[in-house]
């Protein structure tokens, strides 16, 4: 609050801080820093990242709501926000008084609205209550109502931020269509969610923040991946900190190789994967169990297999090092950011040595996965066929 | 700036209707809860002088309207003062969020203020005609007096409200200082004719808006015309410079909040 007073000072009498420099002061930190990227007509660009990484204050410097310390922002056009939806709704009025607040407060005119209000009242399927008091609606309700009013916005850049999980799946999926339509019609968008499967619906391109930085900005699917990474990165550093006993025998490494043993970390469904995980030893020890379990940062755990599941034996001697090698072949696994937790056992679970969690991470980067119900999805390929059986 | 108080009327004028509806909506007695603060703060001051725990001397008309018009602009006033802080208050979420016209939210503080004046105003004037007090023409003088007095209550508020946004202490500051405030202004004793209680209604920015509105609705006359007009030369830039600090401190607000 101190800052807040002497940069309001500073402000008012026109000596703002100089914005620069880095003269963060104590206990500051740049939210966002060293960005720089370019949104074109008729592009739709998925903003991702975890929580804290930056997106939304970006989003508010775009919008104009806050000022960069440094740097600049160049908007050729207006630009609209359906950031909060139905900001503005007071619950006592009908969803008919709230269309005309909620516009107003979104830029959009009376005359618009008047103009608008059917397709409006149509696209939020709420013809039925629109002059019932808006306490009476669900949440969903509520949100249908707010988007709908959005979808009258035509800015040349339109900002939307976590307002996707719109009511049910057909009304998600009108929500899509509109999207699609207004970046057909020349309408940039940037799209800011967690919801990573939905994106590639809309957006063609991610743009990845990580602690306040561009760690990616490409193809979509690239981006999905790394921002899944991001998502256990947070996991793996825990892990990474917590002590680690002495141990008879431990994990040394884990490393990601491709099929001529070079290490890698970007495959496509259905090419081969080896991990190739190092173990050492103080004394010899026999009859070893490996046991690596597959994650998902998004989803958890996939698969585990182990050695013993699959009769080999193993020792390590005494002061040696070892190297076995876990192969997936043909993996089927779909887009998305991939890690093992590896557990070095003796011959019975209960001769647990030592773990090593969150290792060998690699990505599936292609093909790309379709979420419009016409192609492959989730997080797997199962082999299957369909067959027709005429009656 | 001027573009954006253009472009903020709509915006206003529906943020406006949405806060009248709303409220009275809510309420089972409607505009009554307009009327009350100055009724109850009136109906106060004419008990405990009829009981003499103080005697307010000559007022020259009925004491239940001289109070009860005192108290209408008082709280026009202190209504104004508060204003500023309550509409950022109020709207945080909209402010930290969007982008909008942030002057459409000191029109519509102001818009309410006006609308509440105006409700207290028909009471005031079935006051006038109980008591058989006739308005002069001079009641436009009165109208640009109140004018300038809600004004300058605003422009109070808008200078404390980036401090009172950042401190609380602002806030509760304010909430003992405004009742003291009313105290030195005269709204339940006569105005001071003879010195020191003439100049402190002269260094009291609030009475001479206050007295001048008063004596015109209700004498058609006034003393106070000079220092009422040097106030408000002093209001008019001192708005100007609020509405500046504003604009530039909103961003810096903005900045703070959610954090």
């Amino acid at each position: 609050m101190r800052y807040g007073l002497m940069d309001l000072g500073r402000e008012i009498l026109g000596a703002g801080r100089d914005r620069t420099t880095e003269d963060l002061r104590p206990g500051e930190f740049f939210a966002v820093k060293d960005a720089n990227f370019q949104v074109r007509e008729g592009e739709c660009v998925g903003m991702l990242g975890p929580n804290g990484a930056g997106k939304s204050t970006m989003l508010k410097m775009i919008n104009g709501l806050i000022r960069p310390n440094a740097g600049c922002i160049t908007i050729n056009g207006s630009v609209g926000a359906m950031i909060e939806l139905g900001t503005g709704f007071n619950p006592i009025l009908s969803g008919r008084e709230n269309i005309y607040i909620n516009a107003a407060v979104l830029g959009l005119g009376k005359l618009e609205v008047d103009r608008a209000m059917d397709r409006i009242v149509e696209f939020a399927e709420l013809s039925h209550v629109i002059d019932e008091p808006i306490k009476t609606y669900s949440s969903g309700m509520k949100m249908r109502l707010g988007f709908s009013i959005g979808a009258n916005l035509r800015p040349q850049l339109l900002l939307i931020d976590e307002v996707l999980a719109v009511g049910d799946v057909a009304f998600r999926m009108k929500c899509f269509n509109h999207l699609r339509e207004l970046v057909k019609s020349g309408i940039s968008i940037i799209l800011v969610t967690h919801a990573v499967s939905m994106l590639n619906r809309v957006a063609t391109r991610a743009i990845v923040f990580g602690s306040g930085n561009i760690i990616h900005d490409g193809d979509l699917e690239t981006g999905c991946t790394v921002y899944e990474e991001t998502m256990g990165a947070s996991d793996r550093v825990q892990h990474a900190a917590s002590p680690q006993p002495e141990t008879t025998a431990r994990v040394v490494s884990a490393e990601i190789v491709d099929e001529g043993g070079n290490p890698y970390k970007e495959f496509r469904t259905g090419e081969t994967i080896r991990v190739r995980v190092t173990l050492t030893a103080l004394e010899t020890v026999d009859r070893m169990n490996l046991f690596a379990a597959l994650f998902s940062p998004v989803h958890g755990r996939i698969s585990a297999v182990s050695t013993a599941a699959h009769d080999l034996d193993f020792s390590i001697p005494a002061g040696g090092t070892i190297c076995v090698t876990l192969t997936f072949e043909n993996i089927q696994l779909l887009l998305g950011a991939f890690y093992f937790n590896i557990s070095l056992y003796g011959p019975t679970s209960l001769d647990f040595y030592h773990r090593a969690s969150g290792v060998g991470n690699f990505r599936i980067v292609g093909p790309p996965v379709r979420s419009d119900g016409r192609g492959i999805e989730g997080i797997a390929k199962l082999p299957c066929r369909w067959t027709i059986d005429k009656g | 700036m001027r573009a954006d108080v253009r472009d903020g009327r709509e915006l206003a004028w529906r943020l406006f209707l949405r806060n009248v509806r709303g409220l009275y909506r809510q309420t089972l007695l409607g505009l009554f809860w307009a009327f009350l603060p100055p009724v109850a703060n009136t109906a106060i001051w004419i008990f405990l002088r009829e009981q003499g725990v103080f005697n307010i001397g000559d007022l020259h008309v009925n004491a239940t309207l001289y109070i009860l018009t005192g108290m209408i602009l008082w709280q026009a006033f202190a209504d104004a003062i508060q204003m500023p802080m309550n509409v950022l208050t109020k709207n945080k979420n909209m402010l930290s969020k969007l982008r909008f016209s942030r002057e459409s939210l000191l029109l519509v503080g102001v818009g309410e203020i006006v609308f509440d004046l105006l409700i207290r105003t028909v009471l005031l004037v079935l006051a006038m005609a109980w008591f058989g007090v006739v308005p002069s023409v001079a009641v436009v003088g009165a109208v640009f007096s109140v004018a300038m007095m809600i004004l300058l209550g605003a422009t109070l508020g808008i200078l404390l409200m980036p401090i009172g946004s950042l401190y609380q202490d602002v806030g509760r500051l304010l909430s003992m200082v405004v009742p003291f405030w009313m105290i030195v202004t005269p709204i339940i004793y006569p105005t001071p004719t003879s010195f020191p209680g003439t100049m402190l209604n002269w260094i009291n920015p609030a009475s001479p808006f206050l007295i001048l509105s008063r004596d015109l609705l209700l004498m058609g006359h006034s003393s106070m015309w000079v220092p009422a007009i040097g106030w408000a030369a002093i209001t008019i830039p001192m708005a100007l410079f609020g509405l500046m600090v504003f604009r530039i401190s909103i961003p810096v607000l903005v900045e703070r909040m959610n954090a």
